[in-house]
């Protein structure tokens, strides 16, 4: 090769060739270490599906890819929500369940036989594959390829990212997060180009972003600001005019093919922004081109004119589309955004979940370690040179830290601007670090002896930086190695722990009790449990279950958090008007598992007490005269006496779980139970696990007359 | 072949009308029945005399008509503990189901000669009381017959019946008969006729597995890369006394006592070579498992992610690999013959209802022929797809019901087969990723777009 080429050509030839093998292998590596280190789950325990919401939708796959779009699409789930049922195919994001069916299918054309299970336990981290390559292109995009290398090898990383897609974490997240990017790189090349394809081409990723996870919301609120903030700052013009125009009349019309989302694109306030924004571009090129054909003072009346007619209809039409109900009013979760107090002060069922909860300090540094201190340095660099898409970059980083600290779930959506900005960064220093560290060598040869003190003295000084460039995204990798082994790969649907010798102990009580129902119980028996558990019961015993972690009713939700917070007869009254059969719980007394359903029970409480039904149930009832939530004597007697308690402490009061302590004592609450010798009269024993993680009960008949 | 097999035991059984030899007596049998799992197990020692002029080439066991349970099993050694031939018959005149056995040599008049004949029974101990609560002990009820049920005339016999544990409910008291232990001892009799039935009831104390494999699917995959690949999905119940009232897991870890009707694990025995050994079932691993490696088999302890009792069922995927020098040989003329087991030990005094395997043959094979060791169905054949496999492989598929550890037998397939496919694979990967890279060299090389390119301009 190089003996055909020219000597003079050949340098620079050589030089980009270099370049181009340099670049695709570091890309490839760090593509291939996000791939890896989502994989300690797998190699610690075995390929299988994490925590709940995947159980649920490892369960649609599997259906998708077994009996088709149509009936898929058209599936009436009467397994959950007895007796109301789910419509699965129209109250999904559908986007995660046709991307592995349809990578399931294409590996059986190509005869790899591959199971379904492990597409959907490997495809989060071949999806955060991809975010490391679209990465780069994004990052590439808005600065150099360099920057674009730095960030990629970032986010292969980042733990903020790995919490949601680890090997096995089979959720929307993992695949919404490259949907997300792969929209805002294309709509950085259509605002760049202006050209409808890319338009076009952003307009499917939004689609294929819509059609996989709720967040879209973010996305679709973002890129009207990001036109409304060019548009202000004086850089609105053609090419953002049809970028803007393609994305959201073809994006719009795309996005409510997904039936999930329906006609909210066009009614909802949440998406009121997009749509406003839409109309202020055409506006505004309108009223560009009519002031290039008017004079000054004629545009000027006719254009005090138009705002006052437009203004008022927007008013006018606004206001009688809310009161009529077709615009919907933002919902719970959305207010909980702009106000993280709002959800605890009005929804409980929001505020229960934990990833809901607003972020902590410590979880910032936890999951982003250095790229916290490098994110506000890559602002900096973005308003040094302000372009179109450095704006963009701009807005991003800056609402979505806003939303990270509202929401830990949302943490996510920040964890690929901050490794864009910190590349920018890392890459930017060391770049003009790196340039100083070279110039002495060359003055050693000719100048040796005129070597300027300040010269050499700056070349330690960057020799010194780049050191400490190196050792701090050293322990950057050393820190997410950690992280991601020791906080997200655990399965949580089989947990490990040391025991005193050091060897491994699993409990694997969530499996034993769920397959002992599938094959224990009828086949139709309906299962009470709290909703937490609803998906794993669903798709590991197949049984039809009352509440789910699709918490769509929540007068549902209440009635069975009563249910577990009355007395046994008023709770039997309740699960025979829900004819439950077996009653599902989760204690972790024995084995010191902390999130059990006596930890959740003052949430079953406030639940149940949300709804008219349930006002008798207070939650002052059940704390102690001290106003503390204790199981042991002093603990209020109606928590002593209602279902749960007994459910879970049911002959518990005769083992001896710790030396030393009375029998009965209760390794999370720390505590002996106050009410020990008690018998069920409306429930019996049906199967309690290995290690009393799980207890089910059998709901007795109602007695025969007469006896 | 094994059509050819099947159609001669057919001739046999529609051509013999035989007739029952009254010379031939049965001058003394000595009985042992052994109930001390869930099948029952009669081993007769019978002691067979010529009283006639002939001599005599044959004689007939004859199934009875009215006892529990199903004979699974029944074989016929001699003394020399050599297999006789059994053979299904029909007798003029009579209703029941007549066996045929062919003796090794004929019997002289006034000679004797020894056979032991053995019968395994499934189902034949019905749980009474039939649900029992968890603490209580279970109890099982045999019935079968103080007699040898026989066509011929018996001299003499004796019978034990050996129990699992001293303690005997009840059972029935024909003179003579003594308990000693867990023996009960019957006999003996003289003289008794032929079909004398009386009926014989023990109640008594049983507490071992009663477990049922109500389906075994097993699916043998051949390779010739050096593996054969053994997946066997086996679905189990607790058909013992079933359980009444509430399970306790308090009780149930209180109770430490080893005999107890519920069943908490139970070893199967795996061949010494295999590897690669996993246990799952339809939600993922079962982590309560042991290998412990023998000097020749492997022994593995299964839990069940539950303890089963009675009525409780469960299901499990089993799985390894196993070398395939052992099995796998190449005859003289070219053809490989696989030699495997039909089923395989899943635990001890096992009961199989229904079991189907399933052999996977290489891709690629012709002129398949299979021997069976006993009666089985064939099913369908079918095509399967593994990895990579554009031409499918062929599965031969058998079905048989009730078997028990006498039925771990070896089945042969004889086939032929090209080792040059062995490449196949492997050349349509390569050809795969070649035509990959031509296009990619293609597509990085030559100019597509249909602009005016940029160098041109210049030049």
């Amino acid at each position: 090769m190089l003996g055909f080429s020219k000597k003079t050509t050949a340098q620079p030839q050589n030089a980009e060739k270099q370049e181009t093998l340099l670049t695709l292998t570091i890309l490839t590596l760090a593509a291939i270490l996000s791939f890896a280190t989502r994989l300690f789950s797998v190699l610690r325990f075995e390929s299988v599906i994490h925590e709940f919401d995947p159980y649920f939708n490892y369960r649609t796959t599997k259906y998708l890819a077994e009996q088709g779009f149509y009936s898929f699409h058209n599936w009436f789930d009467d397994r959950a929500w007895y007796p109301l049922g789910r419509i699965i195919g129209g109250t999904i994001y559908p986007g995660l369940m046709v991307t592995s069916a349809a990578f399931y299918h294409l590996c059986w054309l190509l005869n790899i036989t591959i199971d379904i299970r492990n597409v959907c336990v490997f495809l989060a981290p071949l999806f955060s594959s991809f975010t490391t390559i679209i990465t780069y292109l994004l990052t590439k995009e808005v600065k150099n390829s360099g920057a674009g290398l730095v960030a990629a090898a970032f986010v292969s990383i980042v733990p903020g990212y790995i919490s949601r897609s680890v090997a096995g974490s089979y959720d929307n997240e993992g695949i919404a997060i490259f949907c997300m990017l792969l929209t805002y790189y294309t709509w950085i090349k259509a605002v760049k180009t202006g050209t409808i394809l890319w338009g076009t081409l952003s307009a499917l990723a939004y689609f294929y972003m819509v059609s996989s996870w709720g967040g879209y919301v973010f996305l679709i609120n973002l890129i009207p600001l990001h036109v409304l903030t060019l548009m202000v700052t004086g850089r609105f013009g053609h090419r953002i005019y049809i970028a803007y125009s393609t994305l959201y009349c073809v994006g719009t019309i795309l996005s409510m093919q997904i039936s999930f989302v329906g006609f909210q694109p066009v009614q909802s306030s949440e998406h009121i922004l997009a749509l406003g924004v839409f109309g202020l571009c055409q506006i505004v090129a309108f009223v560009d081109y009519i002031r290039s054909k008017l004079s000054k003072s004629d545009f000027e009346t006719l254009y005090q004119f138009l705002i006052y007619t437009v203004g008022l209809l927007t008013v006018t039409v606004g206001g009688v589309l809310t009161i009529s109900g077709k615009i919907s009013p933002w919902t719970g979760r959305f207010y909980s955004l702009l106000d993280p107090s709002y959800a605890k002060n009005h929804i409980p069922i929001i505020a229960s979940v934990s990833e809901h909860q607003p972020t902590s300090w410590s979880s910032f540094y936890f999951d982003l370690q250095i790229l916290v201190f490098l994110f506000p340095a890559g602002l900096y660099f973005c308003f040094k040179q302000l372009t179109d898409s450095n704006i963009f970059l701009i807005l991003y980083g800056i609402t979505s830290i806003y939303f990270a600290g509202v929401m830990v779930r949302l943490m996510l959506v920040l964890a690929p601007i901050m490794c864009i900005l910190s590349g920018i960064t890392i890459s930017h220093l060391l770049t003009k670090f790196m340039k100083n560290m070279d110039t002495p060598k060359q003055s050693e040869h000719k100048k040796y002896k005129k070597t300027e003190a300040n010269a050499s003295f700056r070349s330690e000084i960057s020799s010194i930086f780049v050191v400490v460039v190196t050792v701090l995204l050293i322990s950057y990798t050393f820190h997410c190695t950690w992280v991601t082994s020791e906080a997200y790969s655990s399965p949580s649907i089989v947990l490990s722990a040391r025991s005193h010798d050091g060897g491994r102990i699993i409990f694997d009580d969530f499996r034993e009790a769920y397959y002992w129902l599938k094959m224990n119980t009828p086949e139709d028996a309906r299962i009470m449990s709290w909703w937490d558990y609803g998906y794993q019961i669903t798709a590991m015993a197949n049984r039809t279950i009352l509440v789910d972690n699709n918490t769509w009713n929540n007068t549902h939700i209440s009635r069975v958090g009563q249910a577990m917070a009355s007395t046994e007869e008023k709770a039997y009254e309740i699960m025979k008007e829900l004819d439950v059969d077996y009653v599902l719980v989760i204690f972790g007394g024995l084995t010191g598992y902390s999130s059990d359903d006596i930890n959740k029970f003052l949430w079953m409480v406030r639940i149940g007490g949300s709804t008219d039904r349930g006002a008798h149930i207070k939650e002052w009832d059940y704390y102690s005269p001290n106003g503390e939530f204790r199981v042991d004597k002093e603990g209020s007697q109606t928590l002593l006496n209602c279902l749960m308690y007994k459910m879970c402490y049911y002959r518990f009061g005769q083992v001896y779980t710790e030396g030393g302590k009375p029998p009965g004592y209760d390794r999370v609450r720390g505590a002996e139970i106050g009410n020990k010798d008690f018998e069920l009269d409306v429930l019996e024993e049906a199967y309690t696990t290995e290690h009393w993680l799980v207890r089910i009960y059998k709901v007795k008949d109602l007695p025969n007359r007469g006896v | 072949m094994l059509k050819l097999n099947l159609f001669l035991l057919f001739l046999v059984g529609v051509n013999a009308g035989e007739q029952i030899n009254s010379y031939l007596i049965y001058k003394n049998v000595d009985r042992s029945i052994d109930l001390t799992s869930q099948l029952v197990k009669i081993t007769s020692t019978i002691t067979l005399e010529n009283a006639g002029k002939d001599p005599i080439k044959n004689f007939l066991v004859v199934d009875e008509p009215k006892s529990d349970g199903k004979v699974v099993y029944r074989g016929v050694k001699d003394s020399a503990k050599q297999d006789l031939n059994l053979l299904p018959v029909q007798v003029d005149g009579s209703d029941n189901k007549f066996h045929k056995v062919v003796l090794r040599q004929n019997l002289e008049p006034g000679r004797t000669a020894t056979v032991v004949l053995e019968e395994i029974i499934a189902k034949g101990l019905a749980p009474y009381p039939s649900s029992i609560s968890q603490k209580e002990k279970q109890l099982v009820r045999y019935f079968g017959n103080h007699y040898i049920y026989t066509p011929y005339t018996v001299a003499k016999q004796k019978t034990d019946v050996v129990l699992s544990s001293r303690s005997v409910e009840n059972y029935t008291k024909l003179k003579p008969v003594t308990q000693s232990d867990n023996t009960i001892t019957y006999g003996p009799y003289t003289d008794i006729k032929p079909y004398t039935e009386d009926q014989l009831v023990v109640h008594f104390e049983n507490n071992a597995p009663f477990l049922t494999v109500t389906r075994l699917e097993r699916v043998i995959e051949i390779s010739h890369w050096g593996n054969v690949a053994i997946e066997e999905q086996i679905e189990i119940k607790h058909t013992g006394a079933k359980l009444k009232g509430p399970f306790s897991r308090y009780d149930y870890q209180r109770d430490t006592s080893s005999s107890h009707h519920s069943i908490k694990s139970y070893t199967t025995v795996l061949p010494a070579t295999a590897h690669s050994i996993y246990y799952r079932d339809s939600n993922g691993n079962i982590s309560t498992s042991s290998v412990k490696h023998r000097k020749d088999w492997i022994e593995l302890e299964l839990r069940p992610r539950f303890p089963l009792f009675g009525g409780w069922q469960s299901s499990y995927t089993l799985g390894y690999s196993v070398p395939s020098y052992q099995y796998l040989y190449r005859t003289p003329e070219g053809q490989n013959v696989l030699s495997m087991r039909f089923i395989d030990h899943v635990f001890d005094d096992m009961f199989v209802e229904e079991a189907t395997t399933s052999i996977v043959l290489p891709v690629g094979v012709s002129d398949v022929q299979l021997i069976v060791p006993y009666q089985v169905e064939k099913l369908q054949d079918d095509i399967t797809y593994k990895y990579l496999d554009n031409m499918g492989r062929k599965v031969l598929r058998m079905r048989k019901n009730d078997l028990v550890e006498q039925h771990i037998q070896d089945l042969e397939i004889t086939y032929s087969w090209q080792p040059q496919l062995l490449l196949h694979e492997p050349l349509l990967i390569s050809l795969a990723l070649f035509i990959l890279f031509v296009a990619v060299i293609i597509w990085v090389r030559l100019d597509f777009s249909l602009g005016v390119p940029e160098h041109s301009k210049k030049e």
